[in-house]
């Protein structure tokens, strides 16, 4: 992994002391580090006893039904367990902004989703939110993943686009937006989870988890007029970093995405990863866009990210477990 | 509180709601046209204008035919417009001794401004969206109160937000009322204000000397069969005289013009001795104390105004109205809601109320000011800088009470063609800054918009196939392109029937209308989407790169 920009030396940063002057903050940042250090030691110590034969791969890829291959792949990471601890409160960013119907192929599909909230829910999860900034109108958008939330609640799924919903964030990493406006809660989760669904765009590429966080956002048209699409992708995901990505890849819009009418593909497929750049492009990877195979590096925005260090595009060189479901 | 004072209550509170219903877009309300189509003034001036007989009206014959039994109880009990001026009266007015007469020969002026109306709508212009009560009282309410009332209550929402994210209440936190906002509300809230602001010197001024509904109603009441009736043991105290809103009592107290009474029974009330009755029975052939109607004179001459102005207004160059020699000058910005009847029907039947407005949930539907002249004034508009149209909705048509705009079925509705978009290639990112945008290929919910490669441009730039555009302005609403999007839309094109299927029109004329997530597609299916090799130069699909 290459980090493209070194971070400045901590005391050239305004309000942290030069080195040496210990005060309290940098007390506590010591130990912090010292706990954390002390903590991955001990876990490497007994890792490799009880995890050797079973390592946590990089990428899990689960083919099947989309509900059990769904659980499949999130289990393959290591469990929901891994990404979300009981009390923490997560927001799931599916796909909803078209509001087309599942055949379509332009949206997450709700069982999908509900099926996110569910491990979540077992995880010991507090709160989730299912949220998106729609595109479309935004009841109907929500309506089908309304219902099949309804189990949790009638409230747990929202289309947010109202301004007083997002706060303005710095991108502190971004190289052209250097700040948008993000949802609120988006800010205030513990847990981010992005749920994409595999589809073609006729601007980006694909639309995957990186593409997706423009639906977290207030005012992404900028990222159209002002900024290169695809480095404004990248800059947004440097911010947005969801802990897990689940690519519903149960079917794929091959072509004429984002909005379609295009070849849909039956592809079964969920892809999950805690690299949303290693998900994307194992998405772009395993799939046929437009009747043929391109490579991870096709896509601008994931070549971008993969070279700013933000995850890996280089599929073949991660590890890679797959599961066949009923 | 009078019975009278009740009823005005309940009426308005009724009124309001179903404003409000019809602002929240929720669905399962009565009628929102309840009291449009209760307004008799709007109902003939619309008829006549239009040439039509609208089931509509069938509720305004039947308040006639009642007020001939009973009196002008609507504007006394049910007007919400009275009830306003009856509240701004108790807010803003006077002591009487301060409060100038009215000389009792300007009630006429609401004959005159009937029988001008009525010449002007025989000669097809009609002028009910300036003087018919209801529409306009319902524009008022709708366009410039509940606006910003929604506004004020989204504020209180922002201020509880913090404590419904506290105690987890998702739902009160996620609330999202629609915050629509209007063009030209200064022209009704002016017109209202001023009839309101009347109430300081004058009581009911508009109801006794303007409105048009009003003085309808007076002609049919000039002896209803339940009417004011005074017996032998009036005193001649004259209070009920002084007391009486519209000032229908004579210097006789014995005597009334009924066509000015709002059958208010203030005079009962107040009367010492119990002589006034609203009753059938005649104790005795009493006179009645003659209303002011206009004279022949005065009659032929106002009819001859009205006719005249008509067609004054017909032969201004920039309005759609009325017989076309030569080509029209259409506003490229004057796009009709889909459904709307061909423009002069359109113009006729349009009330200007301001239902399909407040009815439209994307807020695109806009009043349209001067551009298309007078008879073209607050008329419903498709603004797509501020929303697009939903091509599944069909809302705008079935708040309309006279059907200017039809109601479509969902069928129909996605042909209803309103105009077509048009790309200003020197504002387009892609075409004038070699920009990878597409923003609106992506939302075009018909797939109208196709990506070439042109020779000398390094991306894939946008077109529009005309037959597949429905107008709908989902392009020019997301373009990012700041003021004055890349992508337009004008009335070109537009389909409009008065009668007859927009789907077999559409089909017969070419169009290839349907939505894009109403396709099926199957795996494999390289006919219907072939892959455009070289479209960006490189031999890989949109938006890939090498």
């Amino acid at each position: 992994m290459n980090s493209s920009r070194p971070a400045p030396p901590v005391h050239q940063l305004p309000g942290i002391p030069a080195p040496g002057a210990m005060n309290r903050r940098s007390f506590l940042k010591h130990n912090a580090r010292l706990l954390l250090w002390t903590c991955a030691v001990t876990a490497g110590l007994r890792l490799p006893r009880v995890k050797a034969a079973d390592p946590v791969p990089d990428i899990a890829v689960a083919v099947g039904s989309r509900v059990p291959a769904t659980r499949a792949a999130v289990d393959l990471l290591g469990g929901m367990g891994r990404f979300v601890k009981p009390g923490q409160k997560v927001v799931i960013k599916p796909n909803m902004s078209f509001g087309g119907g599942p055949e379509d192929g332009t949206d997450t599909h709700p069982d999908i989703i509900r099926e996110l909230v569910t491990l979540c829910k077992e995880a010991g999860a507090a709160r989730v939110r299912v949220l998106d900034h729609t595109l479309r109108r935004e009841e109907r958008c929500i309506e089908g993943v309304q219902k099949a939330c309804e189990l949790y609640g009638d409230d747990v799924v929202q289309a947010v686009s109202r301004s007083r919903f997002f706060k303005a964030a710095a991108i502190p990493e971004g190289h052209q937006m250097r700040e948008t406006d993000v949802m609120r809660d988006v800010l205030e989760a513990d847990v981010l989870i992005a749920a994409p669904v595999a589809k073609s765009h006729s601007g980006s590429g694909v639309s995957l988890s990186m593409k997706g966080m423009m639906g977290l956002i207030y005012n992404r048209g900028v990222m159209h007029s002002r900024y290169d699409l695809h480095e404004s992708i990248v800059d947004l995901a440097s911010l947005l970093k969801p802990a897990l990505v689940v690519v519903d890849g149960s079917r794929v819009l091959s072509t004429h995405g984002p909005g379609g009418p295009g070849l849909v593909l039956k592809s079964d497929t969920i892809i999950a990863s805690a690299d949303m750049v290693a998900a994307d492009a194992q998405a772009v990877a395993m799939f046929e866009w437009y009747g043929r195979k391109l490579q991870p590096r096709n896509v601008k925005h994931i070549r971008i990210a993969h070279e700013r260090g933000l995850g890996r595009m280089d599929v073949e060189n991660l590890t890679r477990k797959q599961v066949q479901v009923g | 509180m009078t019975l009278q004072r009740f009823v005005q209550v309940v009426s308005l509170t009724l009124f309001l709601l179903l404003l409000t219903g019809a602002a929240l877009h929720y669905s399962g309300w009565l009628p929102l046209d309840m009291f449009l189509g209760l307004d008799p003034a709007a109902a003939l001036l619309t008829g006549l204008a239009a040439r039509v007989w609208l089931g509509t009206f069938l509720a305004a014959l039947a308040l006639l035919v009642l007020t001939g039994l009973v009196g002008r109880f609507f504007c006394g009990y049910l007007c919400p417009l009275g009830t306003l001026i009856d509240g701004a009266e108790a807010c803003l007015r006077q002591p009487a001794a301060a409060r100038p007469g009215l000389p009792p020969q300007w009630r006429r002026a609401k004959y005159a401004l009937l029988v001008f109306c009525v010449a002007a709508a025989s000669a097809g212009l009609s002028l009910a969206f300036l003087v018919a009560p209801i529409p306009l009282v319902t524009r008022f309410v709708a366009l410039t109160i509940l606006p910003a009332l929604q506004l004020l209550a989204d504020g209180l929402l922002q201020l509880v937000a913090p404590l419904a994210d506290r105690f987890d209440l998702t739902r009160l936190l996620y609330l999202q009322l629609p915050l629509p906002r209007f063009d030209l509300q200064w022209v009704t809230l002016l017109l209202v204000l001023l009839i309101l602001a009347s109430g300081r010197w004058w009581s009911r001024l508009w109801c006794r000397c303007l409105c048009p509904a009003g003085a309808l109603m007076a002609l049919c009441a000039q002896r209803p069969l339940v009417r004011r009736r005074v017996s032998e043991d009036c005193i001649d105290c004259g209070l009920c005289a002084r007391r009486c809103p519209t000032a229908a009592i004579g210097d006789d107290p014995r005597l009334t013009a009924h066509g000015e009474c709002i059958t208010c029974q203030t005079c009962r009330r107040v009367c010492p001795t119990g002589a006034v009755k609203f009753s059938f029975a005649p104790a005795k052939p009493v006179a009645e104390k003659p209303g002011v109607i206009l004279s022949r004179r005065g009659l032929m001459v106002t009819a001859a105004c009205g006719l005249g102005s008509a067609a004054i207004t017909l032969t201004g160059a920039r309005h759609l109205l009325g017989e076309t020699g030569t080509r029209r000058i259409i506003p490229p910005h004057l796009i009709r809601p889909p459904g709307a009847r061909p423009e002069n029907d359109f113009l006729r039947r349009c009330y200007r109320c301001g239902a399909c407005l407040a009815a439209c949930p994307t807020n695109t539907l806009q009043p349209f000011g001067l551009d298309a002249g007078l008879p073209g004034l607050l008329t419903p508009v498709i603004t797509p800088q501020i929303g697009p149209c939903d091509p599944t909705c069909t809302a705008c048509g079935q708040a309309c009470p006279t059907r200017a705009i039809r109601a479509l079925l969902p069928s129909e509705r996605i042909w209803a063609k309103v105009g077509t978009a048009h790309i200003l290639r020197q504002k387009c990112l892609a075409w004038e800054f070699d920009r990878k945008c597409l923003v609106c290929d992506e939302v075009c919910p018909y797939d109208a918009i196709e990506l070439r490669r042109e020779p000398g441009l390094k991306v894939a730039v946008p077109f529009v196939v005309e037959n597949r555009c429905s107008g709908c302005g989902f392009c020019e609403h997301h373009c990012p392109v700041e003021a004055q999007p890349a992508i337009v839309v004008a009335p070109m094109e537009a389909l409009r029937l008065s009668t007859g299927s927009y789907r077999r029109e559409g089909r017969a004329i070419g169009l290839r209308l349907r939505l894009s997530t109403q396709k099926k597609v199957a795996g494999g299916d390289e006919t219907v989407y072939p892959v455009d090799e070289g479209q960006n130069g490189s031999g890989l699909p949109p938006g890939f790169s090498e």
